[in-house]
């Protein structure tokens, strides 16, 4: 295990540069973010461990940044402020291009993975919105009229986009659409609805709504997104038949998950961390069915494949690593730890 | 809120226990919640001498479920099924009550049981129909209770104990009177009669004074063309019963005091400090609050958890005790989010005993008075306690309330409500 120490910056997310494997990006903000300036920090992974090859400092806390998929030198990162900047390694201390449009925090954004040429962003305002890296302004906002912690693009599709909210829903957008009174909503999830009922099984526990923090779309499998938060389980589902409740839900964190992340490499491994300080290795249970959860919550023959105890703090950012061989990770706390990992070290944990 | 707060307070929830415990869990509204539209009763009546001394049961029942269709405006046809609890009536009433609800307008659709669980007969049956609607069972139900004490009161009530009971020790217990383990208890736990008399007083006093103020008036409905013969004259004649008439005036612990024991020579507990024998019915519509949404019909407030213990049958008086602390553990809230407690006062000794020991505040227990003021007709009680208690809460605008009762042979019941 790796480790780098962003000293007086806690971690909010940690992103694999998608042209470089030795390459990694941290965004961070001092005293926690709540309040004070935020740093972008560029890491190398060499022989001799991980190095700050650059950082950039910004006015307000850091929460999250997407590498861009077409400039292997650029990246954009998601401002307190409600600004977004964008940054070019090459280019010492400033942003090349910042823009200020969102009137809360900004806390996601994503680069889109199949046309390479617009990002979204979401925000506390219930906004989510598309950018182009060449224009000033934004090109089309989408209200969610609730606080968003999480928006991503289809990595199938140029035109899909998905968020989760504070409001317990996951949204899917597809901008093919026309604009209408929907503003290109196509599909609304309550991601608390119980399982289907099953003969001979015990009836799931009602499930209150609860702020959603974090999703994430699988790589292999179309249609099919996880999504988590603060009633600290992972959930599954496939949007082609959502109204079936979830696929699978995977319990075991004692707070709420703040990241998820599918595999780059698997299509039902999954990647998490949480305020338990934990990062965990999932099996959602979509091929080999894992023995039944002792968990009143678990459904769908998903588990836990094994837990990272290294953080000191709340664990809040993981990626995969795109290369090399499968099982390598990185993950950012509030401890200031950047830690890179190999998820095979920690089986059975 | 600024930045830093609304940044720190936005951590903080996302860190708050989950599944929500507290006031906060409770309240929330949700479209599978069950809901109240209607709590209904008749007056309470003084068994063998009040207006309804000569009325049946049945009559009682289908008198306050005509009410409920009528006042809350539900079509009788969504009724899906009917809970009645009641304690005293031969073969559970069944049979009866059956009818009542033809009569009262419902359709032969609409299904009805009668449940015994003694003197929480009539919190079961909510419950029960909550639970149905809860699992999906049914969409909408009323849960009522009914007792006429004046004609079912006596020693039909229970049968003779086989040698099998008797020979075994708890069992035996199970038929011992509640008057006798009353005073037993009340003798043990050390309940002075002078406490049990002052509390005694406080419940004719509020009673008095509610029922002055026409707190009662909103969840009682009036009963004309009561059949009364008057005792005297033998005379038969016709009366309209609006009011409960179990209610005394300038009861205080002075008059108390000089009431004599009725159980033992050195007893405490006497006629004016238990619950009085009364004839009533009440009857609580409930539903998916999805359904009453759609219906358009007025929420009154919504059912949020119920418990049910036991405790050793000479010792049933302290049911409540048992009860209470197990639904607040279920719903995640402390007493002291509690705004109101209808507490039933079967006798002033156990119902004093269990505030003390729960350490409840006596401001928010009965502020109406209770069933040593104005009645316990036994399977009533349960039911009628849901409309007193959302009628206080709706006049001191005050939300959580619980009502609970001790049960006859060693239990204990407790459910939680929100008025909405």
């Amino acid at each position: 295990m790796l480790e780098f120490r962003t000293q007086g910056f806690a971690g909010h997310a940690v992103k694999y540069s998608p042209f470089f494997d030795s390459r990694l990006a941290v965004a961070s903000a001092a005293n926690f973010g709540l309040v004070g300036n935020g740093r972008l920090h560029i890491l190398g992974l060499t022989a001799n461990g991980i190095v700050a090859e650059k950082w950039f400092d910004t006015q307000d806390a850091l929460y999250d940044l997407a590498w861009s998929e077409i400039h292997e030198n650029q990246l954009i990162a998601a401002a307190g402020d409600g600004s977004i900047k964008l940054f070019d390694i090459g280019i010492d201390q400033f942003p090349i291009q910042s823009w200020q449009e969102h009137k809360r925090e900004v806390f996601a954004v994503h680069w889109n993975l199949v046309s390479k040429d617009t990002f979204c962003s979401s925000s506390w305002d219930g906004c989510i919105k598309i950018w182009s890296p060449h224009r000033p302004e934004s090109l089309t906002t989408l209200p969610t009229h609730s606080c968003t912690y999480s928006a991503a693009y289809s990595p199938r599709s140029p035109s899909l986009l998905s968020a989760v909210s504070s409001d317990s829903h996951l949204r899917l957008f597809d901008l093919r659409t026309p604009a209408s009174a929907a503003n290109h909503l196509i599909l609304s999830v309550p991601l608390h609805s119980p399982p289907p009922a099953q003969i001979g099984q015990p009836r799931s526990p009602v499930i209150p709504p609860s702020e959603a923090l974090t999703h994430d779309w699988n790589k292999y499998r179309d249609n099919i997104v996880a999504a988590a938060g603060v009633d600290r389980v992972i959930r599954t589902f496939d949007l082609r038949a959502p109204q079936q409740g979830p696929l699978s839900i995977l319990a075991g964190h004692e707070y709420a998950v703040r990241k998820i992340a599918w595999s780059p490499h698997l299509p039902d491994i999954l990647l998490s961390a949480s305020y338990d300080m934990t990062c965990r290795v999932w099996n959602d249970g979509s091929g080999v069915k894992g023995p039944e959860s002792a968990d009143a919550l678990a459904y769908g023959g998903g588990r836990q494949l094994g837990q990272m105890n290294n953080h000191t703090e709340f664990a809040v950012g993981v990626d995969w690593c795109l290369f090399g061989s499968e099982g390598w990770c990185a993950s950012v706390g509030w401890d200031e730890k950047v830690l890179v990992w190999d998820v095979r070290a920690v089986m059975g944990q | 809120m600024s930045g830093p707060q609304a940044r720190l307070s936005s951590i903080t929830s996302q860190l708050s226990p989950y599944p929500p415990r507290g006031i906060a869990s409770v309240v929330t509204k949700s479209a599978d919640d069950v809901v109240i539209t209607s709590a209904l009763r008749t007056p309470f009546t003084k068994g063998g001498k009040g207006g309804f001394k000569d009325t049946h049961a049945s009559d009682l029942l289908a008198h306050v479920l005509k009410a409920t269709i009528e006042r809350s405006g539900i079509d009788p046809a969504l009724v899906e099924d009917m809970a009645v609890g009641t304690v005293l009536a031969p073969g559970g009433g069944a049979t009866e009550f059956r009818a009542a609800a033809l009569v009262a307008g419902f359709p032969v659709s609409t299904s009805v049981k009668s449940l015994n669980r003694q003197c929480s007969s009539g919190l079961q049956a909510c419950v029960d129909i909550a639970n149905a609607i809860k699992n999906g069972m049914i969409d909408v139900g009323i849960g009522a209770g009914v007792e006429s004490m004046s004609l079912q009161y006596g020693l039909n009530a229970v049968s003779e104990f086989s040698e099998l009971l008797e020979a075994h020790p708890e069992g035996k217990n199970c038929k011992v009177p509640m008057g006798l383990l009353s005073e037993k208890m009340a003798k043990d736990r050390n309940i002075k009669r002078a406490d049990q008399d002052a509390f005694a007083a406080r419940s004719y006093q509020r009673a008095v004074a509610a029922q002055k103020a026409g707190k009662f008036d909103k969840e009682i409905v009036p009963m004309s063309n009561v059949k009364w013969t008057d005792p005297k004259s033998e005379e038969e004649k016709t009366i309209t019963v609006a009011k409960d008439d179990g209610i005394r005036d300038g009861m205080t612990v002075e008059t108390l005091a000089k009431i004599r024991p009725a159980f033992a020579k050195d007893g405490s507990i006497h006629a004016g400090n238990a619950s009085q024998i009364s004839d009533g019915a009440a009857a609580v519509l409930l539903m998916r609050r999805s359904t009453a949404e759609k219906l358009g019909q007025k929420i009154i407030g919504k059912f949020v958890a119920a418990s049910v213990v036991g405790v050793e049958p000479l010792l049933m008086g302290i049911g409540p005790w048992k009860a209470i602390p197990e639904v607040l553990k279920k719903a995640g809230i402390s007493k002291d989010d509690v705004d109101l407690w209808e507490i039933n006062e079967a006798f002033a000794s156990q119902c004093l005993w269990c505030i003390n020991e729960l350490g409840l505040d006596q401001n928010k227990i009965n502020p109406n008075g209770g069933a040593i003021a104005f009645g316990h007709p036994l399977g009533c009680t349960g039911a009628r306690q849901v409309s007193t208690l959302f009628n206080e809460l709706e006049r001191t605008g005050k939300r959580i309330g619980v009502t609970s009762m001790c049960v006859g042979t060693g239990m204990g019941m407790a459910a939680l409500w929100v008025k909405e």
